[in-house]
């Protein structure tokens, strides 16, 4: 079971500062990418980052702390055939750098001649992601305020709700990659989000509802998203489970809304086809490509140039650029995610899936921003369609197992549908199955593709920004576990 | 291999210069420096080849500052005379966007205890990368060994650290220390007709010799053979029994409902028990700052505080919270030490050390006797399902079905489910096999015999 994990609301106070400038030209670059040749590497890449972040967080209608951080560090990979030896600094010094590639290339001798650096030449991208009201136009206060508000509006709501917290985070992040190849990339990525946990109480019941919003932009979010709407929306998915009755448990049908409910095709099929697993034969996906994968409803996809969305960028973090991919077209599986390191290791090109959290991690293939693509039919119709079922409003945390493809989910918000209306809110719901046996059982797909709020935080030992979204959907059978026997 | 070390390593020079940051500070306000050091090495195998060999050395300053109730925070990885006097002048200032609380403040100093929490290993530096590559090609090989039906594993991976540690603030608190770790864990798949499944093995210790890669290999192994060809059971209310494994994941949440934040902030199913029994009377459950050799000892907490053994829950009944400055102060109650902080990026905040539950004198294989019918857990898959907020506890789970105390088939595609209060006080037995696991923090568990949860299958 790899903890995989995608969390809507996992409140990290993140990392960062106004943008330092970071000195690095290609000529240093060059020096440190033939330090970490000098042992018969076959290519070496240096890797530097700049991050600049600000977080404050609200509870108990009280703005507890302010947090502003600077992260910069440099990290030098040296490929000696399928092995990476890595070393990473966050002393950005010339003589550290050398330091980090000498221990890089210390970690093979084979005494060959030394691969040559080819002429860094910066790559250009078409991709922007604009942001137009950068994070210093409003000083911190304005920030504090904005969590005042959201407080406000979700404990106005209703009074049965106890207790609201909430966070701001905004981040800048630059990098630039180098490799002895002649690759150097830059991007800047520019993040901002607010999460948000209500908890209601209604005698000895405690009910919680979690939500969050953001992008890749700037502070234009909050003229595109109602700050207070949004707060509103959390504690009235908080309240309206509180007289939530437990869920059934057994086999039913279940209908799962559009848009965030993705995150169960991101876990339990998406992670599936990322190369590492693939390379190693431990994925229900190895050696399938060309086959029938999921019903020809379904088409998921892979985009990192989506504008605007978390999991977008123009350069990976091997200084690949980004692309869409399509992972899976009308149940056929036509493609992995591949970054430098897998596709090196099987032949192949890289789709531009290499991320990593930060310069002390490698890269690794991730997904960037994936969703089903929107099907055909009405999303009313597929819920008159359903005599008895579970609609799945809302999905907390869940996890998969990329050998099987077994996942479980909470489902945090969810409904009994009768007769083809939603009814009772139920609570303690748990969805039970296998990834790739519900790709190929869903039965309908709505035409009402949404990605997610913009919210979305994927783990697999390092944490990076993600999307996920989809269609309204129909799932003829799942094992919903509840308390209710 | 010569290993990558380009850092002044002595205590004493960390704690020095915390504490000249300090002197440099102009706020007139309480100001706390912590500055954390660390030299870290992973090695992942695959195939009886190195994968990834990666070295670091790293160095990170935070500075909190205090004014009239306001905090604020300041980190960086910049050390250089710049980058701290940026650090220390935006701090004030930041504090001026947070709300006051008239609880906030630093602890005073208290007087360090001097007992050895034996959490540093004097031969650490002696391990050779070769040697750390081969422990990681054995965990992978006994992994491989344990079973004819592995056909494969998954990052086989060996890592350690060494961690300075120096804190320094305006109340007069100045301290250090440094500890080591090192930790295996693997991966292991299983595959026959009757399908796949995986298997993990992992352990810890303060010493990277007195790691076993064979235990961790074949832990993987065995625990995947054994879960192989799992099927589900009919839906019922019954027995469950947690493996070690399982139950530290259960307690990493129960830790986190017992700690005075979460109380206070009303997000903790355990709110205004306090003083009354909440679990069987055989349920003891302990946090111990201070265990020789744990994963989270240390001499004193994020704040500066003297960590010590906190008996939260004694006999079933809940005694105390766990606390730091801030909410003991709100409380009118002392720190239990359990202010804790991931990295100089964070805030610190209320969490377990050495989290656990108390073991008994039972064999697990007695307590296994006893079980007339049902579920043995060995590994689960929390999907968020664990609320210590609500109580409610659901996980997906695999492991054996047991008939009169004999396992007779692997369960698979279940999930268990039940209320944290209910769990509590429905514990019969309690094994002698506490085991701590490396979730978030050490959190300990030994075997558990619970009664009357849902297991959900078909």
């Amino acid at each position: 079971m790899i903890v995989i994990r995608l969390n809507a609301c996992y409140n990290r106070p993140p990392t960062q500062h106004p943008s330092v400038r970071m000195m690095i030209d290609p000529h240093t670059a060059q020096r440190v990418l033939e330090a970490a040749l000098a042992n018969g590497a076959d290519l070496a890449e240096l890797y530097l980052e700049d991050r600049a972040s600000l977080n404050l967080s609200l509870e108990d209608s009280r703005v507890e702390g302010a947090v502003r951080g600077a992260d910069r560090g440099a990290g030098v990979r040296a490929f000696y055939g399928n092995t990476a030896a890595y070393a990473y600094t966050d002393d950005l010094e010339l003589e550290s750098l050398l330091r980090a590639a000498r221990a890089a290339a210390a970690a093979a001798n084979r005494g060959h001649r030394q691969q040559p650096v080819l002429d860094l030449t910066r790559s250009p991208s078409a991709l922007d992601f604009p942001v137009e009201k950068p994070f210093e136009v409003w000083p911190e206060r304005e920030k504090s305020a904005l969590l005042h508000r959201i407080d406000a509006a979700a404990r106005g709501y209703d009074p049965r709700i106890v207790q609201v917290s909430a966070s701001y985070t905004e981040y800048s992040h630059r990098v630039w990659v180098f490799n002895s190849e002649g690759r150097w990339a830059e991007d800047e990525r520019n993040i901002v989000e607010v999460s948000i946990n209500v908890t209601a109480r209604a005698n000895s019941i405690l009910q919680q509802a979690r939500a969050g919003f953001g992008g890749q932009m700037g502070l234009e979010l909050f003229e595109r998203r109602d700050a207070q709407a949004e707060a509103r929306e959390v504690a009235e998915s908080a309240v309206k489970m509180l007289n939530a009755r437990p869920a059934p448990a057994g086999e039913m049908m279940v209908v799962m809304r559009n848009g965030w409910g993705g995150v169960l095709f991101h876990e339990a099929c998406g992670h599936a086809l990322e190369a590492d697993f693939i390379n190693r034969g431990t994925s229900i996906f190895a050696g399938r490509l060309g086959q029938v994968v999921a019903s020809p409803l379904i088409t998921l996809l892979d985009d990192a140039t989506v504008p605007a969305r978390r999991g977008s960028y123009r350069f990976d973090d091997d200084g690949t650029p980004a692309q869409q991919t399509v992972l899976i077209e009308r149940g056929r599986l036509t493609e992995y995610m591949w970054d430098l390191a897998e596709a090196r290791r099987a032949g192949r090109r890289s789709t531009g899936n290499g991320r990593r959290e930060s310069y002390r991690y490698l890269p690794i293939p991730r997904m960037t921003n994936t969703f089903i693509a929107a099907g055909e039919s009405d999303p009313q119709e597929i819920m008159r369609s359903v005599d008895k079922g579970l609609y799945v409003a809302r999905l907390g945390g869940g996890q998969a197992n990329v050998v099987k493809g077994d996942f479980v989910f909470s489902v945090t918000e969810g409904y009994l549908i009768e007769e083809g209306v939603i009814t009772a809110p139920v609570r303690g719901a748990t969805l039970i199955g296998n990834g790739p046996k519900v790709l190929a059982e869903i039965d309908m797909v709505g035409s009402d593709l949404e990605l997610d709020r913009g919210q979305g935080r994927c783990g697999k030992g390092q944490w990076v920004p993600v999307s996920v979204g989809q269609p309204t959907l129909r799932v003829p059978r799942l094992t919903v576990g509840g308390t209710a026997a | 291999m010569t290993p990558y070390r380009p850092m002044p390593r002595s205590e004493q020079a960390n704690l020095d210069l915390a504490r000249d940051i300090l002197s440099r500070s102009k706020a007139h306000a309480q100001v706390e420096v912590t500055l954390i050091q660390s030299e870290t090495t992973m090695v992942r195998v695959n195939g009886g080849e190195v994968e990834q060999l990666s070295q670091a050395v790293s160095r990170g300053l935070g500075v909190r500052v205090i004014e009239g109730g306001r905090m604020g925070y300041t980190y960086t990885s910049d050390l250089s005379r710049e980058g701290i006097a940026e650090a220390l002048s935006g701090a004030p200032a930041l504090a001026q966007s947070a709300d006051p609380d008239p609880h906030r403040s630093l602890p005073e100093a208290e007087p360090p205890m001097s007992d050895d929490l034996d959490i540093l290993d004097a031969g650490f530096d002696a391990v050779s990368i070769e040697e750390k590559i081969a422990l990681s090609k054995e965990m992978e090989r006994a992994a491989l060994a344990a079973d004819p039906r592995i056909v494969a594993t998954l990052r086989a991976t060996y890592s350690d650290a060494r961690t300075s540690v120096a804190l320094a603030n305006s109340q007069g608190f100045a301290g250090a220390y440094q500890r080591t770790s090192a930790a295996g864990w693997i991966q292991a798949i299983a595959r026959d007709q009757s399908g796949q499944s995986m298997g993990i093995g992992l352990d810890f210790s303060v010493s990277p010799r007195e790691l076993d890669p064979r235990k961790i290999g074949e832990e993987a192994g065995r625990r995947a053979a054994d879960i192989l060809g799992g099927q589900p059971v009919p839906t019922q209310k019954g027995t469950v029994v947690l493996h070690p494994v399982a139950g530290a994941e259960l307690l990493l949440f129960l830790a986190q409902a017992v700690t005075a934040e979460a109380l206070q902030k009303g997000r903790s199913f355990l709110i205004d028990r306090e003083g009354e029994p909440v679990a069987s009377a055989i349920v003891g459950l302990a946090d111990d700052g201070r265990r020789r050799g744990g994963l989270a000892s240390a001499p004193f907490d994020g704040e500066g505080t003297p960590t010590r053994l906190t008996r939260v829950v004694h006999r079933g009944v809940f005694q105390r919270p766990l606390h730091d400055h801030y909410t003991a102060r709100k409380e009118g109650t002392r720190s239990t030490g359990n202010a804790a902080r991931e990295s100089h990026r964070n805030l610190p905040s209320v969490a377990p050390s050495n989290f656990y539950l108390e073991p008994s004198e039972l064999p697990v294989e007695r307590l296994l006797e006893d079980v007339a019918r049902g579920l043995y857990v060995l590994q689960t898959m929390n999907v968020g399902g664990i609320n210590p907020a609500t109580g409610d506890y659901s996980v997906g789970a695999s492991g054996l079905w047991i008939e009169n105390g004999h396992p007779v088939r692997p369960v698979s595609g279940v999930t268990i489910a039940g209320h944290l209060s209910d769990i509590l006080r429905n514990i019969v037995a309690v094994g002698s096999d506490l085991r701590f696991v490396p979730f978030f923090g050490a959190i300990g568990s030994p075997t558990l015999h619970i009664e009357g949860l849902t297991i959900a299958g078909l």
